[in-house]
């Protein structure tokens, strides 16, 4: 109780300003009785926002392991000129020796109304790229599998500090508080697994959950979901007794806030269970929305994220699988359009599915790896980690369709012009939510922490 | 602000006056301009300040809310000290000064971010540059934060002063104090009219002090003892009684493990921590043998470097050697290196600042810190003692007796990388790999001590990353040295940028004048000087700690800061009374305890007087007992204890928290700091990868799943009806009486009764029914919070 009241002071102070102002009979000491949990996170949601927001969740689709951009959105034609050979400027450090310059066998085609150009290998994609805006100029610090990950997931290569997706739930708190408010999906583990999405010193209401859906079983999905002993029926008149002897045991008490917001927390989470299967369920979803999708994990993923975002859930990522599947370190020119055919469809289908929904207008998506790749060969047919410039991309929510903004070289190695360092996305995805990332703090250890340490810069240039 | 040694600073007013020196030269041999001086000062007015002013001031001056990249471009010496990217400028030299290259977003950076400058603009700023970059000398110089902290006004901090025991108060109410403690509790009530509440029951006093204490719930026959017992003394027997079980360890042990941000386990690519537990075992035992506080402190941060105790004792150095590691690819440059080494020791610096002294220290590795006195080079003289410091596995008997032990290993290691070099011939012969076996398993055998357990501890190292070749393309390497070092401080915290070296010493607010340690890393220095200069700031803080632990909130609500922008404390007498007695009572942790609980603030109801919530509707004055909700330790521990399956064993290796067998208590689950149980990580465990000052409660519908549908919920439930059942086979009346005893500590009302009657029913399915219905009492509000 006590560690709590310090933590939501501003959320519950804002909450009484608030509800006061609705409804100006209410006494404080009434208010006080309110379940705090439910009165610290209604709050954020509803004044937890800096500014109006222009998306209201975010959907994250992580190629993890790291995809070569100039492969699919930033084609390199001077690549073919000096192949082979390794022009200065070509001779960044990245974690391992790499070769001369290998130009990409894919084609790339202009597309959209835009004229945005996209790899051959994402046909399907391609028709949607006037919803898409390229960031061609992504840059991070590190070119190491682990910190790349903390630094895109938690803005820094330590593991000790809370993940975008913690930040984003304290500052805004859930729109369904019968589901999680963030939900990770990887069907296996990625690198460096649970400080990924962890609250770190936030408090650990605010951390994301994650849901293994190599099987799409709703109850193996969400642990503790189902119950193996009792049904619903049973389920509910143990919560009826539950709620009998929770109301004498509080009816003697005096300072009851935190044993309504338990009993009040039973109640939701007997409710998660329906909402929850529903929303895990893809057998749910007709015959042709699955095909509109397509099969396999990353399919499925973005289904679930679709289903997701639809009921509220503040922040979906989507790995795209276990361990690292983008880290092409050899046969690059094999596994690139076999990676390719499994996520053009999807992502594809996702975008339409989100605009025909009208969700895509508030909902961002956003694509990219925790770096890229090399466009110098590793041993000849692969590609190493490159840190020093690579492609994302944004869509819905706020931003500008059909663009692209930022450069990498002439050979697409480092990110030159309108650079946009981690920092500045996290900085502008949050900017979108409606927070601004100087002002989204946590006071621990001494100072106020950010998701962006001291840096970052809103990138207004592709905000519509 | 700029972070500058004191030396640095003198340096720079040299190169300063010699730069103006230079700057006037050059303008007065210029003959075209016979009063240069007075043109330049018009052409930076009205060309240039503007062009700064409004492209960017907002970020780069002292107006700005946040000075970006540590760069000011508003007076002379910050625009020549440049900033975190080095020097901003060469004066008449446009093409070398990175100020130049950003405004014209040809390099790193791109300035203003907001869009380029109008090119006539860039123009007049490379003209400017051109020229000599003459900026009037102004009153607006930048405080130089490094040498300038006030260290006599900082020591007159309240958390600085030393300790004295009180005069009491006087109260209006004298019958109702039991113990100091109340005294002064009653006279700050008094002041705000406000009355203490009654006593708690007996059955919730004997409950609440063995949550407390031992972390379990009273067995009914104690609570029967307890009550029959009419003698003054049963209640103070009671703690006495609870203080001396080993189980008061187990509890007491998981509460510090919060704060040393205790592991089992790292992730398989850092150095290993097999032997975590011998770290977690000692502290229990430290706990149960009430080791005096200031002992605690010295051994945990240098037994090996104390003469009194012996490798047995290497265990406690786990609060260092179980740090947070992260991650070093050595083949990226040292620069990157550096800096991730540099992260490990500012880690090292904020858990032992933060958990001993209540202080943030790590705040100051980049500048000065803002609110204490705590300089940058208050911190690298920390820094320092770590850098000369070397996590390394240790054994728990002495030097010579290990040597054959030593020797064995390596024969035995021979002999292994043999076996696995004739396992990849073909065909394997499997003759020769059998006398290999079996030669390893003589030589184990004929080694007295040669399974001895390693403790992670720690040897007297310093650690250097260097370049492994010529060029940082050729990766790093770690270097340890025999000799301590000292650390330069880091320009803005960056170990590439070092600035004058600061000897390794103590915190110069906590002290006079701070000695250099001379003694090996310094680390036995540090803890002297922990617990003897800052002896009374680290009274204070275990003091507060202990506090907070028995009332659900501390006299300073901040335990882990005590600077500036901690808080206050509620009642600053009673925390210098109870520190100053700590420290004169041997920093007895026991007795601190019995003193907390025998008092009668502890013993009041959690249930206010009305007019409590309106005066103190926080509770600050302790009028009432606060509430408190048990954490997943203390309601799994419960369960198990109930249903009778609680594994007594003591110590050891952990057990994976969710295997079926795992019926030891949650102290012993494993906590992987690289991949949480997700029980714990919904229940509140606090992140293992940093100090944690206290536990946030939330409560969730995820946690509400946990109890409706987790396994361990479902299965002591069936293991409490089965005890139920073959112990109190009477009836269900009876049955339902017994589950209230062993759960609440209490007898059932006539209405939970009928309750659990009903529920119950008559139908054929009892046990199931049986099973449901406790299921609802773990789950209960009653079960989950301690009045």
């Amino acid at each position: 109780m006590n560690s709590q009241r310090q933590i939501e002071t501003v959320g519950r102070r804002q909450f009484l300003k608030q509800f006061s102002g609705v409804s100006g009979g209410l006494g404080a000491a009434h208010l006080m009785g309110m379940p705090l949990e439910l009165a610290a996170s209604d709050s954020f949601a509803a004044a937890g926002a800096h500014f109006p927001p222009k998306a209201k969740r975010v959907i994250h689709l992580f190629m993890n392991g790291g995809p070569y951009q100039s492969d699919l959105f930033d084609p390199k034609p001077a690549l073919e000129k000096y192949a082979g050979t390794k022009p200065s400027g070509a001779d960044l450090l990245t974690e391992r020796p790499t070769g001369g310059l290998l130009p990409s066998p894919f084609k790339f085609i202009k597309s959209g109304e835009s004229g945005v150009p996209v790899s051959e290998l994402l046909p399907q994609l391609s028709q949607h790229i006037d919803k898409i805006c390229v960031l061609n100029s992504l840059h991070a610090d590190n070119p190491n599998h682990g910190p790349a990950l903390l630094q895109m997931n938690n803005g820094t290569i330590i593991p000790t500090r809370p993940s975008m997706g913690a930040w984003m739930l304290y500052g805004l708190g859930s729109e369904n508080s019968n589901l999680p408010g963030y939900v990770v999906l990887c069907p296996g583990r990625p690198v460096r697994f649970s400080i990924l999405w962890n609250s770190a010193f936030l408090p650990s209401k605010y951390q994301g959950t994650y849901v293994n859906h190599s099987t799409i079983q709703p109850d193996k999905m969400l642990p503790n979901l189902k119950n193996s002993n009792w049904d619903h029926t049973v389920q509910r008149e143990q919560l009826d007794l539950l709620g009998q002897l929770n109301a004498d045991h509080l009816a003697s008490r005096t300072h009851t806030s935190d044993l309504n917001a338990r009993t009040e927390a039973m109640e939701t989470a007997y409710r998660m269970q329906f909402e929850a299967s529903v929303t895990f369920d893809l057998n749910q979803e007709s015959k042709a929305s699955r095909e509109a999708y397509g099969s396999g994990h990353f399919a499925n993923g973005c289904l679930l994220a679709r289903r997701m975002v639809e009921r509220g859930v503040r922040f979906v990522q989507v790995y795209y699988g276990n361990g690292q599947p983008w880290d092409t370190h050899s046969g690059h020119n094999e596994k690139v359009p076999e990676l390719c055919k499994t996520i053009d469809q999807p992502i594809a289908a996702l975008l339409n599915d989100l605009e025909q929904r009208g969700l895509l207008e508030d909902t961002l998506v956003v694509w990219g790896g925790e770096f890229g790749r090399t466009p110098t060969s590793e041993n000849g047919n692969g590609r190493d980690h490159n840190h020093h410039g690579f492609t994302m991309w944004m869509a819905g929510g706020g931003v500008k369709g059909g663009m692209t903004y930022g450069e990498t070289d002439e050979f697409g190695f480092k990110a030159v012009t309108d650079k946009v360092h981690v920092h500045d996305l996290h900085a502008t995805i949050l900017h979108l939510l409606g927070l601004d990332h100087e002002r989204l703090t946590y006071r621990h250890a001494g100072r106020d922490f950010r998701l962006t340490d001291v840096h970052g810069r809103v990138v207004h240039e592709i905000i519509s | 602000m700029p972070l500058l040694a004191r030396s640095q600073f003198l340096q720079l007013k040299q190169v300063l006056s010699l730069l103006i020196v230079l700057l006037s030269s050059t303008n007065i041999s210029r003959a075209d301009q016979p009063n240069p001086k007075a043109d330049q000062l018009e052409f930076f007015e009205r060309k240039v300040r503007p062009l700064l002013s409004e492209h960017c001031y907002s970020c780069h001056s002292s107006q700005a809310k946040t000075i970006h990249g540590s760069l000011r471009l508003d007076s002379v010496s910050s625009i020549l000290e440049g900033g975190d990217s080095g020097k901003l400028l060469v004066p008449g030299k446009p093409e070398e000064s990175l100020l130049i290259e950003s405004i014209r977003y040809d390099g790193d950076y791109q300035m203003p971010p907001k869009g380029k400058m109008a090119e006539h603009e860039i123009e007049l700023l490379m003209q400017w540059v051109e020229q000599g970059a003459y900026f009037p000398s102004s009153t607006d110089e930048p405080l130089q934060t490094n040498g300038s902290i006030d260290f006599t006004e900082g020591r007159k901090h309240w958390s600085f002063q030393p300790v004295l025991q009180q005069k009491l108060p006087d109260v209006i109410n004298s019958d109702w104090p039991q113990t100091r403690i109340d005294t002064f509790l009653l006279a700050e009530m008094e002041q705000k009219s406000l009355k203490p509440t009654m006593r708690a029951d007996r059955t919730t006093l004997v409950r609440r002090l063995s949550f407390d204490l031992i972390g379990l719930p009273p067995a009914p026959e104690q609570i029967h003892n307890y009550i029959d017992d009419d003698s003054p003394e049963a209640y103070a027997r009671l703690v006495d009684q609870l203080l001396n079980s080993p189980q008061y360890g187990e509890k007491w042990g998981r509460w510090w493990l919060d704060l040393a941000r205790y592991t089992d386990r790292t992730a398989s690519w850092l150095p290993q921590t097999s032997q975590a537990h011998l770290y977690r075992d000692w502290v229990v035992n430290a706990f149960n043998a009430d080791m005096p506080y200031d002992e605690f402190i010295r051994r945990q941060l240098a037994t090996d470097l104390m003469p009194e105790t012996g490798p047995e004792d290497l265990p406690a150095l786990g609060f260092l050697s179980l740090s947070p590691t992260y991650w070093k690819e050595l083949k990226l440059p040292c620069e990157v290196i550096k800096v991730i080494v540099a992260d490990e020791w500012e880690e090292r610096v904020d858990a032992v600042s933060r958990t001993f002294l209540g202080l943030t220290v790590a705040c100051a590795r980049c500048h000065d810190h803002k609110f204490d006195p705590i300089s940058a080079d208050d911190y690298y003289a920390l820094a320092g003692i770590f850098a000369s410091t070397r996590f390394a596995e240790r054994p728990l008997i002495s030097k010579e007796k290990y040597e054959p032990v030593r020797i064995a290993k390596e024969v035995v290691g021979k002999f292994e990388a043999e076996i696995a070099k004739l396992k990849k011939e073909k065909p394997i012969p499997q003759e020769k790999i059998d006398e290999l076996v079996a030669k390893i398993a003589e030589t184990k055998a004929s080694t007295p001590d040669y399974d001895t357990p390693m403790a992670n501890a720690l040897v007297e190292e310093s650690t250097y990353v260097v370049r492994a070749g010529k060029t940082p393309q050729d990766g790093t390497r770690m270097e340890y040295r025999a000799e301590p070092r000292d650390l330069p401080s880091f320009i803005r915290g960056n170990p590439n940028r070092p600035g004058p070296v600061i000897p390794r010493r103590f915190l110069t607010v906590l002290t006079e004048e701070p000695e250099p340690y001379q003694n090996g890393s310094g680390r036995l220095e540090l803890a002297n000087s922990i617990t003897t200069d800052a002896a009374s700031l680290s009274a204070r803080v275990i003091v507060n700690r202990i506090w907070m632990a028995h009332f659900g909130q501390g006299i300073v609500d901040t335990p882990s800061n005590f600077g500036r922008q901690g808080g206050q404390p509620t009642h600053p007498e009673l925390l210098e009374d109870l520190a100053a007695r700590f420290i004169s009572q041997d920093w007895s942790i026991k007795q601190l305890h019995r003193e907390i609980l025998l008092s009668a603030v502890w013993q009041q109801s959690s249930n206010s007087n009305s007019n409590a919530a309106r005066i103190d509707p926080e509770n600050r004055l302790l009028s009432h007992m606060n509430r408190r909700r048990l954490g997943f330790e203390e309601w799994r521990d419960a369960m198990l204890l109930v249903s009778g399956s609680l594994d007594p064993l003591f110590g050891g290796p952990s057990v994976a928290l969710d295997d079926k067998n795992n019926v030891r208590r949650t102290l012993y689950a494993t906590v992987n700091r690289r991949d949480m149980s997700p029980t714990l990580m919904i229940h509140d465990f606090p992140d293992p990868t940093q100090h944690s000052p206290k536990r946030t409660t939330t409560t969730t519908a995820l946690q509400g799943l946990y109890a409706l549908n987790g396994e361990l919920l479902a299965e002591q439930s069936k293991q409490i009806v089965d005890r139920l059942f073959s112990e109190f086979s009477e009836n269900d009346r009876t049955r339902i009486t017994q589950a209230y005893w062993l759960l609440f500590s209490r007898e059932p009302t006539v209405r939970e009764l009928e309750l659990g009657l009903s529920y119950l029913g008559n139908g054929d399915e009892e046990l199931k029914r049986w099973q449901q219905y406790i299921h609802v009492l773990l789950a209960s509000n009653e079960f989950v919070f301690i009045d």
